[in-house]
């Protein structure tokens, strides 16, 4: 076999393939062919095991046209089934350790697998396993390497008795102690099931034609008894059940015989008619060879044990990788043609509302254009713009809001005089801005720049009132004290926020020097000049 | 990967490859047809919003100018919109001397300045200046300022605003009718107020 070198894994927990296929059945006599198309075998070819049987399958295959994949039996004496128990592992430490084992045991052959049968009820709880193994590897090497050469897609390779397996479980066989025995292209064989699950299988070449063939029947399955007798498989006193597989209705003597020979064999024979109703396979194609039964079996369900190794089977890989990649293929182009429709659906859509839309739009847009020049020639003659002139307007109305003038200040400085007939004014300073009189507005130092000043504060009236106390006579006490009346009669006034006294007659500050007269005389009293800083409230 | 996994799969892989690049082909131009259509559609929406957004600024615009254009008008004859009117002022000055009776009247204008507190007003596209006038008056009494102001105001000349005054007692020996008793300076600000240059004042 000229296969790249894949990893042999030789440990498989079985798959199921429902598809078409191509069924082989290959024992040192003959080889049964058989396609199996929608669910059930369909037709069947007979190949003698010689080179002449070799070119005529070669050509069968030929004519097959498509790429099937090829499931093949072996029906053989040469084979071998153990059962052993294994430490339990998983993942790659289960498959070295069951590839080194298989080496060890069938290290002739590359047919051969092995499959984990469940777990011992002892305190380590091995797995166990079911190793076999085509121990004769000749026996089939021309016939796969045909169909490699044909480039079909070789999906395994089983031994005859794995095959049947599926008979038991399809009949629902629940004895204990089963031996199946069935006539194959190859002869007897009888393949023993413990508890549904196979344990040993032989196969026996007898000459099945006349009486004589159905008493040597009966000796070996007697024989066969002995044997698993032999091998501890199970003991003479245990009940053994026998199943005759009997597809061309040849054997009910068999059944008769067993019987009345071994009293403690409970033995029941599968007729024809009862073949064809609870398996499902048709009676024509059940009539096509004697393993017929086992193609229709292989080809509902293939067993897990694949003797097959990878180089074999890389063609099946390669068709079921490409069967995938064209499946993912199929998908996404569905995905995307499915978000394109969707995503047109939706263009369409929006082309739709786009042009009721464009068409409503434009209308409306000539409408609104024509009332608009229409509006626009309404306009009367206007020197500025509407914005310019509504804020002009206003920016009027606020200049004439905020103007100030003395007259309040004044009103509020007379009604206070009138109270204090002995304050004479002298001079009155007012100021309306933001900082009050006597200091510079940084409104007014921002005159020189070229834009307008900076924002500041509120703008207040604030004034500056020189006066003197008359009468005076050199009496500081009294002067001052008239003074004070006279700042809190202002600063009573509703309008009034501040009254600062900022200059008396008379300093006693101790930072400052004082010099005078005491005489009584009000000529030598000197005067009793003040200054007040007036600040109003500001209003809106 | 290995050459005969790969030559066996060439044929899928090449048709997968293909599926994909002609999906995301179809997928980018259908996308790219379904954006312009969106674009398209957003664009004619703007228009529409637009051409009424003009329609409603043109009426209310027609709106403002039949109710503010006399009120306009009127402040533009009264000086305060456009250049200044200093001849006036001189006249109204001479005038409320006269009206007041007053000893005369002294002045000083000062060049143009921007106004200093015209971010009270929220001036927008228009320009305030003012000039200020220092004025001295010779007053019989100092209740004799308020109606000098007054009358200089009721001229409507211009649109002024008082800063500040000082007034001060003019000792001369006991009070007498026919002379002046108190002297006061007071500072006035002229203003005006200008829009924009005409090219793209008017818009329309």
């Amino acid at each position: 076999m000229n296969s790249p070198a894949l990893p042999r894994l030789k440990f498989s927990f079985g798959r199921s393939d429902t598809g078409d296929k191509l069924l082989v059945s290959v024992s040192a006599r003959q080889v049964s062919a058989a396609r199996w198309l929608n669910g059930r075998v369909a037709g069947g070819d007979i190949f003698t095991y010689s080179d002449e049987g070799l070119s005529a399958f070669k050509s069968y295959l030929a004519a097959t046209g498509r790429q099937l994949p090829v499931h093949m039996i072996v029906d053989a004496v040469e084979e071998d089934y153990r059962f052993e128990s294994l430490p339990h592992s998983v993942g790659s430490d289960r498959s070295g350790m069951l590839n080194r084992k298989l080496k060890q045991h069938y290290r002739n052959t590359p047919y051969c697998s092995a499959q984990l049968r469940g777990r011992d009820s002892g305190k380590r709880r091995d797995d166990r396993y079911l190793f076999c193994a085509l121990t004769n590897p000749e026996l089939i090497a021309a016939w796969v390497r045909a169909v490699i050469e044909r480039e079909l897609p070789m999906a395994g390779i089983y031994l005859l008795p794995t095959v049947s397996e599926a008979l038991v479980e399809r009949l629902q066989l629940k004895q204990a102690n089963l031996l199946l025995v069935s006539i194959t292209s190859s002869g007897l064989r009888l393949t023993f099931f413990r508890d549904a699950e196979l344990r040993v299988s032989r196969l026996v070449r007898i000459d099945s034609s006349g009486p004589p063939a159905i008493k040597s029947y009966a000796e070996e399955i007697s024989n066969t008894r002995l044997y698993l007798h032999a091998l501890r498989v199970m003991t003479l006193d245990e009940q053994l059940s026998v199943l005759i597989v009997d597809s061309d209705d040849t054997l009910p003597e068999l059944a008769d015989a067993i019987a009345r020979d071994n009293p403690n064999i409970e033995c029941r024979r599968l007729a024809r008619a009862e073949i064809v109703a609870r398996l499902g396979i048709a009676a024509p194609a059940l009539d096509t060879s004697a393993d017929a039964l086992y193609l229709h079996l292989l080809g509902s369900r293939a067993p897990d044990s694949n003797l097959a190794p990878a180089e074999a089977t890389f063609g099946y890989r390669m068709h079921g990788a490409r069967l995938g990649i064209y499946a993912l293929a199929g998908v996404t182009a569905f995905a995307i043609a499915a978000w394109c429709a969707f995503t047109w659906y939706q263009i369409i859509d929006t082309n739709v509302n786009l042009e009721s839309d464009i068409e409503a739009a434009a209308a409306q847009v000539a409408q609104l254009q024509a009332q608009y020049l229409e509006t626009a020639r309404q306009f009367p003659a206007a020197p500025a713009s509407a914005e310019n002139l509504q804020r002009a307007v206003e920016i009027a109305q606020k200049i004439n809001v905020s103007k100030r003038s003395p007259e309040t200040m004044m009103t509020i400085l007379g009604r206070a005089l009138d109270q204090h007939p002995d304050i004479r004014l002298k001079s009155f300073g007012w100021k309306y801005g933001r900082t009050d009189i006597g200091q510079q507005d940084p409104g007014k130092s921002a005159k020189t720049k070229s834009g307008p000043g900076p924002a500041g504060g509120a703008r207040q009236q604030s004034g500056l009132v020189g006066g003197e106390v008359r009468p005076f006579r050199g009496d500081y006490r009294a002067a001052n004290e008239s003074i004070t009346r006279f700042a809190a009669a202002l600063s009573v006034q509703p309008e009034v926020a501040e009254v600062r006294v900022i200059k008396v007659p008379l300093n006693v500050s101790p930072s400052l020097t004082l010099s005078g007269n005491t005489a009584n005389s009000s000529v030598l009293a000197g005067k009793a000049d003040f200054e007040l800083l007036l600040v109003l409230k500001p209003t809106t | 990967m290995n050459p005969n996994v790969l030559r066996a799969l060439k044929a899928p892989l090449v048709t997968l490859v293909a599926v994909v690049v002609i999906g995301v082909s179809l997928q980018y131009y259908i996308d790219f047809a379904l954006t312009k259509a969106k674009r398209d559609l957003a664009q004619q929406q703007r228009n529409l919003r637009n051409a009424r957004a003009q329609l409603q600024k043109a009426r209310d615009d027609n709106a403002i100018i039949a109710r503010y254009l006399n009120r306009y008008q009127n402040l533009q004859q009264i000086g305060l919109i456009g250049d200044e009117q200093r001849i006036n002022w001189l006249d109204a000055l001479r005038f409320a001397n006269q009206e007041g009776r007053l000893f005369g009247v002294s002045y000083q204008i000062g060049t143009q300045q921007p106004y200093p507190y015209a971010d009270e007003l929220d001036p927008g596209q228009l320009t305030l200046h003012q000039s200020a006038m220092k004025v001295t008056l010779r007053l019989l009494h100092e209740g004799d300022l308020i109606p000098f102001l007054g009358t200089l105001a009721e001229q409507r000349v211009g649109v002024f605003s008082v800063d500040q005054c000082t007034m001060e007692r003019i000792d001369t020996g006991g009070s007498a009718r026919n002379r002046f008793n108190v002297r006061a300076d007071c500072e006035l600000a002229w203003i005006t107020l200008r829009p924009p240059a005409a090219a793209g004042d008017r818009k329309s």
